[in-house]
Order: structure tokens, then C-alpha cells, then sequence
């Protein structure tokens, strides 16, 4: 164990600094954040839609604000944080590339390996206390992490209605924490199979970003999506800030034929440009799946990740 | 006499290549032995595989006893430094020091300590920065240090000058008679060897070819002058193991199995050096125990 800090210590005070500077930043501007989401109403026109499943169109009688108002005041501010935001999707890569993948790989490159592995301590008893102690600290800063972008980033994807859509998902909950958790595991297995820092780093790379592309398109399909169809000439519609994950929208005429692919019409009444007939179809996962949805994406990563370090401990046994 | 290292037709490969094959030994304890052989001869992976950072795709390898490689108790018993001698270059002398005091039950940091005192090693240096002979007595001193009953070292002088080199070996025979410790160590210094090995391992590309107490083997081996001859033919001689021809002149190097008697030869004895070097130019001609003798002491005898 204190072989382990004493190896590691350096990069983790490099990590827990630069993590440090980015909380700050991240602090900051998610209180600003938080702080025009209260100013500008838009939590509390938010707060109010959320009871409703349908809302009326500008009908004061109910006394449902539309958030649109609220909501473009606050992007007009806020919205450019969401491309910068795209950059905290990479940490966990970082993580893998970074701190799993030399783990093993460095030691075995520097031939350092032939000095640890002989001495009064097997080969099994090293990879688990080297890998317990870094996957630990590593879970841990990931989770505290988690926690801190979800906070950061809830004002700004509550005001797009898009906390359920890609990238949103992706930094929130314990999704973040379940990929960094597989991006480490996968860098340390790469790193007892090719032994090199590069190649590990390379595979990790590239397996990485499959395994997240191939996750993120099974997504949709972690339980069967729900449909909804209601008129297009009508007062009352599906509450569009309840941030449903909405995968297809189309509009078709009183015959099926699709008028708006791709989109969706709502037009109050009198209507007098539609055909009564006419319908929207919503094929979306509810938004109420969110947190399910969370555990399924985290438990997928997180199984996967235990199953590589498995892996990764019987490979640093046969290591030879 | 126990047995501190046994082989077994073992062998291990490279893909297709094999770095060593067929190698049967035993190394009685308490020996200093000289694994000694051509570059790729296999000396390292003998080594490694004996220490369990290799396993054998041929054979087995047993150590003080025991299969090297998951067991604790057998690693605590075993010093190694590796080719190179791999430190974490960004520890201290100190910290490495305590690093094998984590690592190992039986260790004398106190011993560790002194030793690098007395080699005017500096302790709070990060041995990164140390040269490549102190970088080597550190390596050295970290095996010492577990106190153990068989050292493995593998090129454990490359790196150091003349003087250096003598104190180093002069340590190790210390050690060895201090505690019993049976090495086994590989190098290409062949004067060095002679004056501290008492047991030879002579590698030749991927097999054994030589095997034996230095004693033994010197005392089997001489070195024939006489009158040129073409056909050699020697009564009392086993094996001619090299042989070269001025005009008028013959010199073999010959394994005895008897006394010579002819007169037409003048007997010298033989080094070590010479030896070895005999053996390395002609990798057809061996000089093992007969297999029913493996693992005793008995040394060279003609088959």
C-alpha cells in the first residue's frame, strides 16, 4: 500500500489539482447558473410545469405559464456552456488512458516488473492492492465528480428540456462514474496484454470509444419506447418541458400522410390551416425513465469493469 | 548435499523459437555457479525462469525445494536482480529500503543501510540519478537485504568498473560465507568468474553444454603441447575439445579420463578462462554428468 501512494502520489496530486481548478470553475459558474435559474423564473415556471402531463397553450385561465420566456433568457446567457461542456464527456478517457493504461504497462516497459514481482509478495497480492487503491481513489473523485457536473449541468439541460438526451445523460448521475470506472479497468487490461504504454494506450483508446458508441445506441432501446399520438389542432399538449427523451417526432394528416417529418405541429385553436384529422406521433422514452435509465447505462459499465480487472488480475498472474 | 536449483528438461520458447530447451541441472547449495554462455544463449531466461517471472512451456524447474512463482514463502527465499538492475527510478535509496521492508517478511534494513553507507551510496539521492554501477549496488544491496538462501543475478557486473567489480564480488563471497547463500549469476567476465565460482553452467544457445564444479573440471581438463599431429588420438584423453596447429606444433585442450603417458606431450594445466572459451567455439562437444548422475555433486565424468 505504501508502495502503491508512494509510485502514484505524484500523478494523483496532478489529478486531484487539475480536478481542483476545474471545480472551481465548475462551481462558479453552476452557482451563476443556478442563481439566473431562480431570477429569471424559469425554476419556478418549471417547478410548476412539472405537475402537469399535458399543459394548455397559452391559456391564462389555467395559469401554466409557457417556460419558453424564462427559458430563452436563460440561454441567451448560459447556452454556450454546453460546448465546452462536450469536453467533460473525455475525462473519463482521460482516466483510462492516462491512469489505467500505463498501470501495468510502465512497470513491464521499464522492467521495473522483474524487480516488484520478486520480491516477498505474489504477483496476485501486488494487483489487487495496486488496482484496489487505484481504482478506489479514482471511483471516488469520479463519483464526488458526478455528483458536482450533474449539479452544474441540471439548470442548463432543465432549460432545453434536454437532461435526458445525449451528452446531458452522459454527465449526469452515475453514468460518469460507471465510465470512468470501465475506461480505467479497460486501460489496465490493455496494458497486461500489450505491456507497452502506447499500444495500451491506443486500445484503450479505440475500445473505449466503441464500447460507448455501441452503449449509447443501444440506449434508446433499454426498454421499449413509448408512443403517444395527439392532435395537431388542439389547446392541450404533451408538457414539452418534462424533458422526455423524444427519439421520433412526425405529423401526419387525417389520411397518414406525413406532413412535417421530422417534426411536430401544435396549432391552438381555431386551427383553420390543418386538417382536423391531423395527428403528431411521439415515439420517446418518458422522462420519469430517467434515473432507471441511469442505473441501467452505470450498471452496464460498472459490470463490465469489474469483469476487465478480473481479467486484468489473472493476466498479471500468467504474465510471463 | 541439498539441491538449491533442479531442472528438468526444461524449456521455454519464444513463438517458435526456442531460448532454451532441454536444460536438466542441479546446483548443489552453498555454491557460487557461473552461468556463463553466448549472448541469446538463454542465460536470462534461465534465470527468470527460475525466479517464476517465466513459466516453462517444457519441463519444470524447482527451487530450494519449491515450484518458483505464486509462492510467498519461496520469493521471501529468493534474491533476484534482474539484467539492467531495475529500480523505480524516482525512489530514493531510502525509500527503496522501505519499500522491501513492505514487500518482504525476512529483511535487514539495517543491513541495507549499512551497506550502502559503507559504498558511499548518498540515501536521500533518487537513484535515477545515481550511476549505473551504484544503480547495480543498490539492486544488489535490496537482495541482500531479504537475507536470502538463493541469489539470482543476472549480469550483476556489466555495468561496473574494474575495482568496483572486485569489491562487489568480494561482498557476495562475504555474504555466501556468512550465511550460506547460494548464487547463481550470469556474466561474460570470465576472469571475474574464475576467481569467485566454484561451480560452472556453461549455456550454449538455447542448451546446456557444460556443468560442473569448477575443481572438477579444471582438474579433468588439460591442455596438451606437443609435436604436430593431424590425427589426435590421445590415449587418457576423452574428448579433444579444441585443437589448433602451428608447423611443428599441436595444442589440444582435452577432457581426461585417465593420465596421460605419452611423452611427446607436455601436460599444462588449464584456467578457467581457457576452458570456457574451448567450449563456446565448439558447441558440439559437452561436458555433462551422465543423466544418472544428475543432481549429485560428482562433477565431469566421461559417459
Amino acid at each position: 500500500m505504501w508502495l502503491t501512494w508512494r509510485q502514484h502520489r505524484r500523478q494523483a496530486l496532478l489529478v486531484v489539482a487539475g480536478l481542483a481548478v476545474l471545480a472551481a470553475f465548475l462551481l462558479l459558474t453552476g452557482r451563476s447558473m443556478h442563481r439566473a435559474s431562480v431570477d429569471t423564473g424559469l425554476a419556478r415556471c418549471l417547478g410548476a410545469m412539472r405537475s402537469t402531463v399535458d399543459y394548455r397553450l397559452s391559456d391564462p385561465a389555467v395559469g401554466l405559464p409557457d417556460c419558453n420566456e424564462p427559458a430563452e433568457r436563460f440561454n441567451a446567457e448560459y447556452s454556450g456552456y454546453l460546448t465546452p461542456a462536450i469536453l467533460l464527456v473525455f475525462l473519463p478517457l482521460l482516466a483510462g488512458l492516462f491512469l489505467g493504461a500505463p498501470l501495468v504497462a510502465r512497470e513491464v516497459q521499464q522492467g521495473t516488473h522483474r524487480l516488484v514481482w520478486t520480491q516477498g509478495v505474489t504477483r496476485r497480492r501486488w494487483a489487487l492492492v495496486k488496482f484496489g487503491l487505484v481504482v478506489g481513489a479514482i471511483l471516488t473523485l469520479s463519483v464526488a465528480y458526478a455528483l458536482l457536473v450533474t449539479w452544474w449541468v441540471t439548470p442548463l439541460a432543465l432549460a432545453n428540456a434536454a437532461r435526458f438526451e445525449y451528452l446531458a445523460f452522459d454527465l449526469q448521475g452515475g453514468a460518469p462514474a460507471g465510465y470512468t470506472l470501465f475506461a480505467v479497468a479497460l486501460g489496465i487490461l490493455a496494458g497486461t496484454l500489450w505491456r507497452k504504454v502506447l499500444p495500451a494506450m491506443a486500445v484503450t483508446l479505440v475500445a473505449f470509444v466503441g464500447a460507448r458508441l455501441a452503449v449509447a445506441l443501444a440506449r434508446p432501446h433499454f426498454l421499449p419506447p413509448l408512443e403517444r399520438r395527439f392532435p395537431v389542432a388542439a389547446n392541450t399538449f404533451p408538457n414539452p418541458m418534462l424533458s422526455d427523451w423524444i427519439l421520433e417526432r412526425n405529423a401526419y394528416d387525417s389520411t397518414g400522410r406525413a406532413i412535417a417529418p421530422g417534426g411536430d405541429i401544435f396549432c391552438a385553436l381555431p386551427c383553420p390551416g390543418y386538417d382536423p384529422g391531423s395527428y403528431n406521433v411521439h415515439v420517446y422514452q418518458p422522462a420519469e425513465r430517467f434515473w432507471l435509465f441511469q442505473s441501467i447505462e452505470a450498471g452496464v459499465f460498472v459490470v463490465l469493469a469489474a469483469l476487465l480487472l478480473l481479467l486484468a488480475v489473472r493476466r498479471v498472474r500468467r504474465i510471463s | 548435499m541439498s539441491t538449491a536449483l533442479e531442472a528438468n528438461g526444461l524449456g521455454k520458447r519464444y513463438g517458435r523459437h526456442w531460448a532454451l530447451r532441454d536444460c536438466s541441472l542441479a546446483l548443489p547449495t552453498s555454491r557460487i555457479a557461473a552461468l556463463v554462455g553466448p549472448n541469446g544463449a538463454g542465460k536470462s531466461t534461465l534465470l527468470h525462469l527460475a525466479v517464476g517471472l517465466l513459466r516453462p512451456d517444457a519441463g519444470s524447474v524447482r527451487v530450494l525445494g519449491g515450484i518458483p512463482g505464486s509462492d510467498r514463502e519461496l520469493l521471501s527465499r529468493i534474491g533476484f536482480v534482474a539484467q539492467d538492475a531495475p529500480l523505480y527510478t524516482d525512489f530514493t535509496g531510502a525509500e527503496l529500503i522501505t519499500m522491501g521492508g513492505k514487500l518482504n517478511r525476512r529483511w535487514d534494513a539495517e543491513l541495507a543501510r549499512e551497506r550502502l553507507g559503507q559504498l558511499g551510496i548518498p540515501l536521500d539521492r533518487r537513484v535515477g540519478k545515481l550511476s549505473g554501477g551504484q544503480k547495480a549496488q543498490v539492486a544488489l544491496t535490496l537482495a541482500l537485504a531479504k537475507r536470502p538462501d538463493l541469489l539470482l543475478l543476472d549480469e550483476p557486473v556489466a555495468g561496473i568498473d574494474p575495482l568496483a567489480r572486485r569489491e562487489f564480488l568480494q561482498a557476495l563471497m562475504g555474504s555466501v560465507a556468512e550465511h550460506g547463500t547460494t548464487v547463481l549469476l550470469s556474466s561474460h567476465l570470465l576472469g571475474d568468474l574464475e576467481r569467485v565460482c566454484d561451480y560452472l553452467i556453461l549455456l550454449q544457445t538455447g542448451h546446456l553444454q557444460v556443468l560442473g564444479p569448477v575443481d572438477d573440471l579444471l582438474a579433468a581438463h588439460k591442455v596438451l603441447v606437443g609435436p604436430r599431429r593431424d590425427a589426435v588420438r590421445v590415449a587418457g584423453a576423452a574428448t579433444v575439445v579444441r585443437a589448433s596447429h602451428t608447423d611443428k606444433q599441436s595444442t589440444l585442450l582435452v577432457r581426461t579420463n585417465g593420465e596421460i603417458h605419452d611423452p611427446a606431450w607436455t601436460v599444462h594445466d588449464v584456467s578457467l578462462e581457457d576452458l570456457v572459451l574451448a567450449y563456446l567455439a565448439d558447441p558440439s562437444v559437452g561436458a555433462l554428468p551422465g543423466p544418472a548422475r544428475l543432481g549429485t555433486d560428482r562433477g565431469v565424468q566421461a559417459p
